[in-house]
Order: C-alpha cells, then sequence, then structure tokens
C-alpha cells in the first residue's frame, strides 16, 4: 500500500477548471484590448487565431502531455525526460517564482480599490482640497483625479527608481491579505485549489456579462465598439501586428511556467487532456475577445463623456465670451458657431483662442493604454461617471481579483509541484510547507510595497518573465521533438489517450511551433539589441505625467541578472550533471540484481 | 413733497447709472446659467427676477455691516446682456454716490451665497460671481479609513478560514493515527498464536485469517 499516494484531481471538471483560471488572466482583459487597437481593431483578429492555431494549441497540449505521463513537476518532468536537460524545469520553477514575487502586489492593489470603493463617494472621482482650502492638491490639478489617486494615494509613489522612500503601510497589509488568501487556497496543494476554480473560473464570466449588458446602455458605448472592430487590414502587412499576436498567445497560455506540467501531474494517466488542451486555449481566446467587446464598450462611453464635456466647456466659453443666450447654441451647433464667431468677431476670437479646447471624439478613442494603466486609471475614471458607481467598481475590481488569484494559484503550484517531489520535503507537511512557501514570496515581496515598487514591478513584468520563457518553451519543443524523439512522444501520447496523434500535432509540434518561435526569439533579441537602453515610465508629480526615463546602471545589471538567472539554469544544470556522471564513470558501482521494479 | 422725491429718485439713479459700469472697480459681474442648471423647468428671467436679485444682495450686504440698512435701490445693475449677465455696484446707504468697496461686497456674498443661490434654484456653478471663487466643500475625513475596516473584516474571516482548515487537517491526522494502532492491535494479536512452537515458520496459508477464501 504506498503511503504517499500523489494526489488527484477529483474530477476531470477540476482540472479544466484550474488550466481555465490559470490562463484567463489580467492579460485577457488588459493587454488583448490594446493590442487590438493598435493594430487594426477586428483584423487583429486574423493573425491572432492564425497564432492560435499554429502555435498556442500545440505548445499547450504539449506542456499538458508532459505534465500527465510523468507525473511530476516541472524539474522531475525535464530530469526523467533527459537528465541533462533537468535544467529547463529549474528555469521555469526560477520565472514562476519571480512571477511570484511580483504578482500578487496587483491583487494588493486590486484589493486596495475594491475596499476603497465602499464609500458614499468614490475617493478616485474628485481631487482632494490643499492644506489652506484655498483650491485642490496642485499635482491633482495637473493631472486627472484617477491618476492623482493611483500615482500617489495608492502607490505613493517616488520620482525614479533611485529614489527610494520606506514600505507603504496600506499596500504591505493588502499584501499580507493576498498572499493569506492564496495561502488558503493552495494550503492543502489541489484538494484545496481545486473546489477553489470553481469559483475564479466560472465568476469572472458572470461580470463580464453583467457588464456587458450594462455597458451597451451606457451612451456612446457603441462608438467604442465600432470603433474596435472597424478593420484596418493594412496592419496585417506590417509583421508587428504577426509577432504581437504569437507573442500574445503564448504568453497569455502562460507556457513555460510549468503550471500546466504541474496541473497535469495530478491527473489520471488516461485523462483525454488532447480535447482539453482544445478547449482551454478556445476559451482563453474567447474570453480575450468577449473582454476586448466589454473594454471598447466603456472606452467608448469614456471617450463619449469626455468629448461631450470638451464640448460643453466650449460652449459656455463661446456663450459667456459673446454673451449670447443659453439657448442659442446646443451641442451640436458649437463647431458651426465657431466657424459663424470667428468671421463675424475675429478680434473678441482671438483672445480666446488659446482657451479653446479642440473636441475630437476620434483622439479620445485613440488613446490606448494597457496593462495596471488600463486597469486602474481608465476603467475607474469610466466607472466614477456611471450611476450607481459603488456597484459597478465592487464588481469589476472584485472580477479583477479573482482573475489575478487564478493565475496565482497556478503560478504557486508551479513552485510547490516540483520542489515536492524532492524527497528532502516529502518529510514535511503539505500545509507548512506550503506556508514557508507563501511566507517567503511575501517577505521579500515587500521591496514591491516600497514607493519605488511600482517601478521594480514594471521591470519585473517587462524582463522576469519575457525571454526566459520564450527561452524555456523553445528547449521544451526542440527536447521533445528531436532529442527525447517524436515518435517515442506519440507513443507516450497513445499510451495515454488511446489514439496517435493526428497529422496536425505531428506537424505543429515537429516544424511549425518550433520555427515559430525561433523568429519570436530572434525577433527579441534584435528588438532588445536595437532598443538601446531599456527604459521605463517615470511619475513627475511637477508635471502630473509619466516621462520616459532611462534605468540607472544597477537597474540594468539587475535585469541582466533576472535574464540570466533563469536562462542560465540551462546550461548549468546539463554542466553538473555531466560531471557528476563523469566522476561516477570512473568509480563504477558494483551492480546487484534488483527485482523491486519502479 | 412729490416733485422733491422725484427729483431725488432720478438723481440716485442718474448717479447710480454713472457709477455702474462695466468693469468697474468695485463691481462685480454676475452670471446666470438658469437653462443649464434647471433644463426643462427653467424660468425666464425679466425685470422681477431682477428685483429679486437686488433685494437678496441687499440682504446680504445688511448681513455683513451690521448696523446699516441697505435697500433695493442701493444695488444699482448694468449691462444687462441676453446671457443673462449683468455688473453690479452697491452705493452706501449714507451717500448714495459712493461705492462700498470691492473687499466687503465680496465677503458679503461669500457670507450669504448659499441664501443666494437658493433664492434662484441655482448652486455656486451656474450663480457665478466673476471673481468670486466657488467655496469649496470641506474634506469630509472619518477617523478610520473606511477601508481599514473592510480589510479588517476580510482578514479576519480569512484568518478564522486557515485556524478551522489547519486544525481539521490535524484532527484528521491524529484520527489515522488512532486507526491504525488499532489495526496493528489486532494483528499483533493473531500471531503469536502460530509462533509458539518457535523453530517452526510461520506460514499464512494455514492460519485462520479472514482475508483468506472460505470454501
Amino acid at each position: 500500500m504506498e503511503k504517499d499516494a500523489r494526489p488527484n484531481w477529483d474530477n476531470p471538471l477540476q482540472f479544466l477548471l484550474a488550466c481555465v483560471s490559470y490562463a484567463v488572466g489580467l492579460g485577457n482583459v488588459w493587454r488583448f484590448p490594446y493590442l487590438c487597437q493598435m493594430h487594426g481593431g477586428g483584423g487583429f483578429l486574423i493573425p491572432y487565431l492564425i497564432m492560435l492555431i499554429l502555435e498556442g494549441v500545440p505548445l499547450f497540449c504539449l506542456e499538458l502531455a508532459i505534465g500527465q505521463k510523468m507525473r511530476l513537476g516541472s524539474i522531475g518532468a525535464w530530469t526523467a525526460i533527459n537528465p541533462y536537460l533537468g535544467g529547463v524545469g529549474l528555469a521555469s520553477v526560477v520565472t514562476s517564482t519571480y512571477l511570484c514575487l511580483y504578482y500578487n502586489i496587483i491583487n494588493a492593489w486590486s484589493f486596495w480599490y475594491l475596499f476603497n470603493s465602499f464609500q458614499s463617494v468614490l475617493p478616485w472621482g474628485d481631487c482632494p482640497i490643499n492644506a489652506n482650502g484655498t483650491g485642490y492638491v496642485e499635482e491633482c490639478e495637473k493631472a486627472t483625479p484617477t491618476q492623482y489617486f493611483f500615482y500617489r494615494e495608492t502607490l505613493n509613489i517616488s520620482s525614479s527608481i533611485e529614489v527610494n522612500g520606506g514600505i507603504q503601510t496600506s499596500q504591505a497589509l493588502l499584501l499580507l491579505l493576498a498572499w493569506v488568501i492564496s495561502y488558503l487556497f493552495i494550503i492543502r496543494g489541489i484538494k484545496s485549489t481545486g473546489k477553489v476554480v470553481y469559483f475564479t473560473a466560472t465568476f469572472p464570466y458572470v461580470v463580464l456579462f453583467i457588464y456587458l449588458i450594462w455597458g451597451f446602455t451606457l451612451h456612446g458605448a457603441v462608438n467604442g465598439v465600432k470603433y474596435m472592430f472597424t478593420p484596418k487590414m493594412e496592419q496585417l502587412a506590417n509583421p508587428t501586428t504577426w509577432i504581437n499576436a504569437a507573442t500574445q498567445i503564448f504568453f497569455s497560455l502562460g507556457l513555460g511556467f510549468g503550471s500546466l506540467i504541474a496541473f497535469a501531474s495530478y491527473n489520471e494517466y488516461n485523462n483525454n487532456f488532447e480535447r482539453q488542451a482544445i478547449m482551454v486555449s478556445l476559451i482563453n481566446s474567447g474570453t480575450s475577445v468577449f473582454a476586448s467587446i466589454v473594454t471598447f464598450a466603456i472606452y467608448g462611453f469614456k471617450a463619449t463623456f469626455n468629448y461631450e464635456n470638451c464640448l460643453e466647456r466650449t460652449r459656455l466659453l463661446l456663450l459667456n465670451t459673446f454673451d449670447l443666450a443659453e439657448d442659442t447654441i446646443s451641442l451640436d451647433t458649437v463647431f458651426e458657431w465657431i466657424d459663424k464667431l470667428n468671421a463675424t468677431y475675429p478680434q473678441e476670437f482671438a483672445e480666446i483662442s488659446s482657451k479653446l479646447e479642440t473636441c475630437d471624439l476620434e483622439s479620445e478613442l485613440d488613446g490606448a493604454v494597457e496593462g495596471p494603466g488600463l486597469a486602474f486609471i481608465v476603467y475607474s475614471e469610466a466607472i466614477k461617471n456611471m450611476p450607481l458607481p459603488q456597484l459597478w467598481s465592487v464588481l469589476y475590481f472584485s472580477m479583477l481579483l479573482l482573475l489575478g488569484m487564478g493565475s496565482m494559484l497556478g503560478n504557486i503550484t508551479a513552485i510547490i509541484t516540483p520542489l515536492r517531489d524532492f524527497k528532502a520535503t516529502s518529510c514535511i507537511s503539505n500545509e507548512l510547507f506550503n506556508g514557508l512557501v507563501c511566507m517567503f514570496c511575501f517577505l521579500l515581496g515587500l521591496g514591491f510595497t516600497t514607493t519605488s515598487g511600482s517601478y521594480w514591478f514594471t521591470m519585473f513584468n517587462d524582463y522576469g518573465a519575457t525571454f526566459s520563457l520564450l527561452f524555456v518553451v523553445l528547449i521544451e519543443v526542440i527536447t521533445i521533438s528531436y532529442i527525447y524523439g517524436s515518435k517515442r512522444f506519440e507513443k507516450d501520447v497513445e499510451d495515454m489517450l488511446g489514439h496517435r496523434p493526428n497529422l496536425y500535432w505531428r506537424i505543429m509540434w515537429k516544424f511549425v511551433s518550433p520555427l515559430l518561435l525561433i523568429t519570436i526569439f530572434i525577433f527579441y533579441i534584435v528588438s532588445y539589441i536595437r532598443g538601446g537602453t531599456p527604459t521605463y515610465q517615470a511619475w513627475n508629480k511637477e508635471l502630473g505625467k509619466s516621462e520616459v526615463t532611462e534605468y540607472p546602471v544597477f537597474g540594468q545589471v539587475f535585469i541582466g541578472l533576472l535574464l540570466l538567472s533563469s536562462v542560465s539554469c540551462v546550461p548549468l544544470t546539463a554542466l553538473y550533471v555531466y560531471c557528476r556522471k563523469r566522476k561516477h564513470g570512473h568509480h563504477p558501482r558494483e551492480r546487484t540484481v534488483s527485482t523491486v521494479c519502479d | 413733497m412729490l416733485e422733491k422725491t422725484f427729483f431725488l429718485l432720478c438723481l440716485s439713479s442718474a448717479l447710480g447709472n454713472e457709477l455702474c459700469t462695466p468693469g468697474a472697480s468695485d463691481g462685480y459681474k454676475v452670471r446666470l446659467s438658469i437653462n443649464t442648471a434647471l433644463g426643462e423647468e427653467a424660468y425666464p428671467w425679466n425685470p422681477n427676477e431682477m428685483f429679486l436679485f437686488r433685494a437678496s444682495l441687499a440682504f446680504a450686504m445688511r448681513n455683513h455691516i451690521a448696523g446699516q440698512i441697505f435697500e433695493v435701490s442701493n444695488i444699482v445693475v448694468c449691462d444687462e446682456t441676453p446671457r443673462v449677465s449683468f455688473w453690479f455696484v452697491v452705493t452706501s446707504p449714507l451717500n448714495p454716490s459712493e461705492l462700498v468697496n470691492k473687499g466687503n461686497v465680496e465677503e458679503a456674498v461669500r457670507k450669504s451665497r448659499n441664501r443666494i443661490n437658493s433664492a434662484f434654484l441655482l448652486s455656486d456653478n451656474t450663480l457665478e460671481f466673476v471673481g468670486i471663487p466657488p467655496t469649496l466643500a470641506a474634506p469630509v475625513s472619518p477617523d478610520t479609513p473606511p477601508w481599514l475596516i473592510v480589510f479588517g473584516v476580510v482578514m479576519g474571516a480569512v484568518g478564522a478560514g486557515i485556524v478551522a482548515v489547519l486544525v481539521l487537517s490535524v484532527v484528521q491526522k491524529k484520527r489515522k493515527k488512532s486507526r491504525k494502532t488499532e489495526d496493528e492491535d489486532t494483528e499483533v494479536e493473531i500471531r503469536p498464536k502460530a509462533m509458539e512452537n518457535g523453530d517452526g515458520v510461520y506460514n499464512p496459508s494455514f492460519t485462520d485469517e479472514e482475508p483468506i477464501t472460505q470454501m
């Protein structure tokens, strides 16, 4: 009787929901709509879907197959495939650790916004009044109230990555809460994760659906959706569009972290992962499109609101300068009147021309934002103008929270599963080990709650897990197809599923996906070299906006360390194993006949 | 008698007209945006409304400068436009050719701003005194920030959840252990019967154990 049998998912649905919860994350909400807007709206769906078929689904299926076959975490699985390539698993664990460190900060921010929504007046709606009560705080006047709330009251951001203040107590407390909740979700490994994913995978869709219906009732929402879906086909000729589509599919599915291998390792041996891989990939991409429809409806509402406010201000300016009766100019006739008044009173008009703003709906819609800026600044600005803003705010930030928490489950499992495979850790109880991992990540993550923490966050986000993942997955697919052998792999799949993988899988695994990955890889290297010194956006409180700043030397060194530390795991482990084998090769041990089978 | 009062009235209004000019140093421009504020329920601007304005301003002046009795005639208005904007100056009740200075007028308006606004169903933004900024609402800052309260509640709930799960797993482990020791005890009882001879070998196929199928 096995003392510590490997735990299993209660049913295949839990595994499916865990994968969905992991893959559907914040990137679907804040990266895909941006890419859609940048690369020609509806037309972007074409390269996106093509890349899904060529790269997304095959690589996803590959990782699930490895996990299910080897029944070990990433380190154990890759060591079993080829002892020299155990470093691939180690690189995955290192990258996952980096991700765990900084990802929960986003959840802390979501908590901050969520808890601050329980007020009669949303705090990011208006500027706070300055110390002597004569007007609004200057920084808030120069920027917008929502930007001020994010940069000053949430982050208390410093002027650059070199300037450091102390730890923000509020952020530290919320980070603690985020880790405590993460611990509660993974406390017993997948036995607890399996129950949590029923909620984390499904609730975001409920909120998205509510927002979709609500969004379309908002005034001006249709403008946004129309703008998004109007395809600009000429963007398809731009190679960056295709590269971005490929990269987005790649990162959105969460390949290379080892989470998929970890999840799949708890499956029954004959689980139909092929069908599940297709389902999860399609659900993930479908959610991206769904989320961007909602995002663009909200964009449209916000842009129309700002545009109409601009028109109203212009109308008032004209009325006040020329002392016309109130009902002479309406919102629709503002532009006509501008021309008329310019013609009839050119002198007075010239005086106010400096105060006259250009109101343009297209330029409002054009302001594409991605990342935390979209989620926390743009969205909160749109929400404050809705009726019953507290309700919409609570709904939205709980959705963000669940998306982030769902992805965290996969990230933490990616670290815990391979480490638990080692004999040394199996004597510690599940709960204690998971607690130690969470505590370790929390303490290191406190660095991101300092005043310059958000700049470190950006650095980790941009460099910690991008290049290394491409490298890892490239090695993975080449290993399986050529070193382990595609025939051997196909036999393993047949063993598990009962049928050989068909032509599509074979071609993708052997030729198309590796080729695509190499292309993206080369493209990344070229843009790193061409890009010069890496830069980030620093918040300038005097001007009230973000400025592009170069990383200082220690920052660049740190970026190099981030990249090297995960990538170098592969060659270093290979070297280590090679040296060990040579050492043992000099002292051959007596072989005893062993009747105990594995 | 009647001629005298008539003459005085004409004089005061003539004087007043001279004192009130757009851009006067002691005067203020007032702008009303009735349509913006009230939409369909907007009332038309007519001399009666103007009378109300002058009366409410006289009221404000009386409130501010104690002792002096300001009358409607002390509020002089000029340069009315279709926008509904006009200039006004305040003459002193003691000397109709003298203007009350700007600072006093501003103070008076500030003090009674709310009352003047409500007389017209308007707000600080729709009844503008150009040059007198609207009063900013005092910030409401509760002692405990509301987010901290929600945080405390959620943290407490999660903490209780973790403690519950840990206690549950410890209890389960204890139960498993006690069940295991029970099984071991029963096994130990069966064995000694067969090993009584000492130099025999324990052959399980000849023991009378339950697991062996009954024929």
